[in-house]
């Protein structure tokens, strides 16, 4: 298929590159905790690039029944408006080997991914509760290549498990959720692990009680740092580079924030469906240290960030496609903090509470991403968070808003926990920072 | 298409069966300052199957090869064979429909080149980089979509139509000594090429408000008597009340059930609400959901009080209630769920004016930036505000925060201006991992008695 494309785009163009990717997605899902569907999404799709006059333009298509000729001309038509761009595909090369694909996820059965589903719905039942689970399967083949020479492919597998439980009363609707991803099936331990921060979140959070007010410790759980990293990651990414509005522009070498403030990108990660041997782009993937206790190095870059930027910058590997539109700047797994040390069994906070006399642990909050968030300044209610006392988890808070900016705050961090985990894509351990503006109401 | 798509529904050996297939043909163009970031045209054609036999669960199947057709059919029926139900999934009655729906393309996007569309945009986007004042940066998007899209089901129910629609957004940033504000534009219709002329006029304004907002301070935190504006309403009665009012977070929770029990009282006298999925020429309008069942206007709060809920015939058989037409999928590859449409507050009485002249310290909310709700918690970002003094709009305000409890806020709801109106903005509603999915929303002004604005960041 590829090649078909590539020695068409040859002839019509002066360069350019194909993604083709087919995918097959089982969904098992649970509601209220009976079985209630089973699902498949089988999809094709083919995206187009190509470099005329050195203007550069994109097309996509899940039209099967089309001739690739059809994809190419509209690629054509839109490197017609095209700005001139001067993208550097990367040749042929050999690619590192990521372990990509479970052989055992791929060839599960509806009745093993169900059965997994079941399990967590028994052992999370309670009277007071709903529960819903949804478990996925994904198989996907990716296969890229350029006129320039490099040429690709592999198959990677996913798997992720999904629990939310609900439980409703009067006026007061409390949910808690959690999930795995990985690319093989989960093990035990990894719904034990599900089965614990769902219960212990939940029971902790049967008693509700006052907010305090102040600038205060604030215990960010993996799951509740993500408004805090949202600014970093824009703030790294190269598209923000290349706009002249990252707060990091021009600081990689000196100390921005807190000497435990480590990030780093890893593609080549085995067993993690962030991970790839090379991006949609066909540049082969790399570790990427973004942050080095506390000093900004380097900003993630696809080939166009990197063409855009110039002084010799090339794509870091962070190319990523959809069927439609051009590729877009992403992430792969994002390390943060000390970096996977092993793993301590699931507690509230991991093991930071000591010493806070009075503070919160924040869980979930309303809103991230909305608002202002490449200049740092967050402000957001809090949708699960509970109360520090003398070093204790008192209850949970419900009317409460918490506050800051994240580069005043990162400048000076009080620890990481013991907790680290994967949340999705991006692996850390709870994280105490001092002088949080909590409001209460 | 029909023949075939008749011909898999004979072939099929489940109880219900029905078939989706849509083909879109749409464009892009999208410019970031001066430069044209993207300007492409895609096609993306696919089919979807769901299935329902006695005592079993649903079986489903999307692809984009619409020769597997028939293979998918079974797979879906296989799939739906393993799930074993004591409680069998039923569907609401509802009398199969024929139609052909070719709405008005209103100027078919598909006969205009990307070109005269990249112009369009990029003289929208100039009249935001024309304001100077400190504008630094900008973002302008042209989106067109043509859909043709065929539904059947083993009921007899066949329906083909074709849908347009353009969406028109811009960003502009302004920036002065490390702060940065933005305005924003954003338009969507469900109408074609001619509708997207002469709407350079808002872009122009988005730009101008980023520069004011350079000059204004944060509000200050604290609770007021606030003004929402229409869009603030609007986004604010989507959010925090239209989802609970979607039945499937209901019907099969009995607390949740208590806590949305027809007949209990939600607000003031004053407040109506409702959901309109056959008002006339909306993002959200339909003439069938993406079951085959009409849509039709739903009350869900009448004086104060709920009356109603949106449903998919699923949802309504178990509750005993009538469907209302409030079943969709973003798109052939999801199964339809219960989603709002147009959904409104009902007009009031009087002007804004009468509805700001006794509040002697206020915010006025204008125009939302976006909003989230964790069932009855909500926070809400208003594009900008002003603040209300002895009965008048006074200075300009920025970082217009509302956050709260929907049961409180709801109730809090005192007075509601004559002057509702749709507001034809574009994005869309997102649940269950299918966004955005087109809505619309339309309210009058509307005062809420006492509401927590948060402002600086402390």
């Amino acid at each position: 298929m590829i090649p078909a494309v590539l020695d068409a785009l040859k002839r019509a163009a002066d360069a350019g590159d194909a993604c083709r990717q087919r995918s097959e997605r089982t969904t098992i899902t649970f509601e209220s905790g009976r079985l209630k569907s089973a699902g498949v999404v089988e999809e094709s799709g083919l995206n187009v690039r190509v470099v005329k006059a050195g203007k550069v333009g994109v097309a996509g298509t899940t039209a099967a029944d089309r001739p690739p000729a059809e994809v190419i001309a509209r690629a054509l038509a839109s490197a017609e408006l095209g700005e001139p761009l001067a993208l550097e595909f990367p040749g042929a090369r050999a690619y590192p080997s990521v372990a990509t694909e479970s052989p055992r996820a791929a060839s599960a059965s509806a009745q093993i991914l169900t059965d997994l589903g079941r399990e967590l719905v028994e052992r999370l039942a309670r009277p007071d509760a709903q529960i819903n689970v949804t478990v996925e399967r994904e198989v996907e083949e990716t296969a890229v290549g350029n006129t320039a020479g490099a040429a690709g492919s592999y198959r990677a597998t996913g798997v992720s498990v999904s629990a939310d439980v609900t439980r409703v009363t009067d006026n007061d609707v409390l949910m808690v959720y959690d999930y795995f991803v990985g690319t093989d099936l989960p093990e035990a331990k990894d719904l034990d692990a599900i089965v614990a921060s769902i219960q212990g979140r939940l029971e902790r959070a049967l008693t509700v009680t006052s907010s305090p007010g102040g600038p205060l410790p604030v215990v960010f759980t993996p799951m509740g740092l993500s408004a805090l990293l949202l600014p970093l990651e824009e703030a790294l990414s190269g598209k923000t580079l290349v706009q002249g509005i990252s707060p990091l522009q021009g600081r990689t070498g000196e100390p921005v924030f807190a000497e435990g403030l480590s990030i780093v990108d890893d593609p080549t990660i085995p067993g993690r469906p962030g991970s790839y041997p090379f991006d949609d782009e066909g540049v082969a993937a790399a570790r990427l240290p973004l942050i080095e206790r506390g000093v900004p190095r380097a900003f993630a870059h696809d080939l166009e960030t990197a063409a855009r930027l110039g002084k010799g910058q090339r794509s870091t590997g962070h190319g990523h496609r959809g069927v439609f539109g051009k590729p877009r700047l992403a992430y792969s797994n994002l390390i943060v903090g000390p970096g996977p040390v092993g793993r301590s069994p699931w507690s509230l906070g991991g093991g930071l509470l000591d010493g806070i006399a009075e503070g919160l642990v924040v869980e979930d909050l309303i809103g991230v991403g909305q608002g202002n968030v490449i200049g740092g300044a967050f402000s957001h209610p809090v949708a699960l968070a509970y109360r520090i006392e003398q070093g204790e988890i008192t209850g949970r808070v419900k009317d409460a808003a918490v506050a800051g900016n994240v580069y005043d705050l990162l400048k000076r961090t009080a620890g990481w926990g013991n907790d680290g985990r994967w949340v999705g894509a991006r692996w850390s351990a709870s994280l105490r920072l001092d002088g949080v503006s909590v409001a209460g109401r | 298409m029909r023949d075939r798509l008749d011909a898999a529904l004979r072939a099929s050996r489940a109880d219900y069966t029905e078939i989706r297939v849509e083909r879109t043909w749409a464009s892009s163009v999208s410019f970031r300052g001066r430069r044209l970031e993207t300007a492409t045209a895609s096609e993306d054609v696919g089919g979807f199957v769901r299935v329902l036999s006695r005592g079993r669960g649903w079986g489903v199947a999307a692809f984009t090869s619409l020769d597997h057709l028939p293979a998918m059919l079974d797979r879906a029926r296989e799939l739906s064979q393993a799930i074993v139900l004591d409680e069998p999934i039923r569907l609401a009655e509802v009398a199969p429909v024929t139609g052909e729906a070719l709405l008005d393309l209103d100027g078919d996007v598909r006969g205009v080149s990307l070109a005269e569309k990249t112009r369009l945009i990029e003289a929208y986007n100039g009249e935001m980089l024309a304001v100077g004042g400190g504008i630094t940066d900008t973002v302008a998007n042209y989106h067109d979509e043509v859909t043709e899209y065929w539904f059947v089901n083993s009921e007899g129910t066949a329906l083909h139509e074709i849908r347009p629609e353009v969406t028109l957004s811009g960003t502009a940033l302004a920036r002065k000594n490390g702060t940065i504000e933005k305005g924003l534009e954003s338009i969507g219709l469900r109408k074609g090429w001619k509708s997207a002329q002469n709407k350079g006029a808002g872009f122009r304004q988005a730009a101008e408000r980023a520069a004011q907002l350079l000059q204004a301070p944060s509000v200050r935190g604290g609770t007021y008597p606030v003004i929402l504006d229409p869009e603030m309403a609007g986004v604010f009665i989507h959010e925090a009340f239209g989802h609970l009012s979607e039945a499937d977070f209901v019907y099969e929770n009995p607390q949740a059930r208590e806590m949305m029990t027809l007949g209990r009282r939600f607000g003031r006298a004053v407040l109506t609400v409702g959901d309109n999925g056959a008002a006339p020429g909306l993002r959200g309008t339909m003439p069938y959901d993406d079951e085959g069942v009409p849509t039709q206007d739903t009350a869900l709060i009448r004086e104060g009080v709920l009356v109603g809920r949106l449903h998919s015939r699923e949802t309504a058989a178990r509750m005993g209630e009538r469907p209302t037409g409030n079943a969709r999928a973003i798109s052939f590859r999801h199964p339809p769920i219960v989603r709002m449409t147009n959904t409104y507050i009902a007009n009031g009485q009087g002007t804004f004016a009468d509805l700001i002249k006794d509040i002697k310290l206020g915010v006025y909310a204008c125009s939302a930036f976006g909003g989230q709700t964790m069932l009855e918690s909500f926070s809400f970002t208003a594009a900008y505000g002003h603040m209300i003094r002895d009965g008048h709009v006074a200075e300009l305000v920025k970082d217009v925060v509302l956050a709260g409890n929907l049961f409180q806020t709801l109730d809090r709801i005192e007075r509601i201006a004559g002057d509702f109106q749709w507001n034809q903005i574009g994005g869309g509603c997102g649940k269950g991992g299918q966004s955005p999915l087109p809505v619309t929303e339309g309210a009058p002004h509307v005062r809420i008695e006492a509401a927590l604005v948060g402002g600086e960041v402390g």
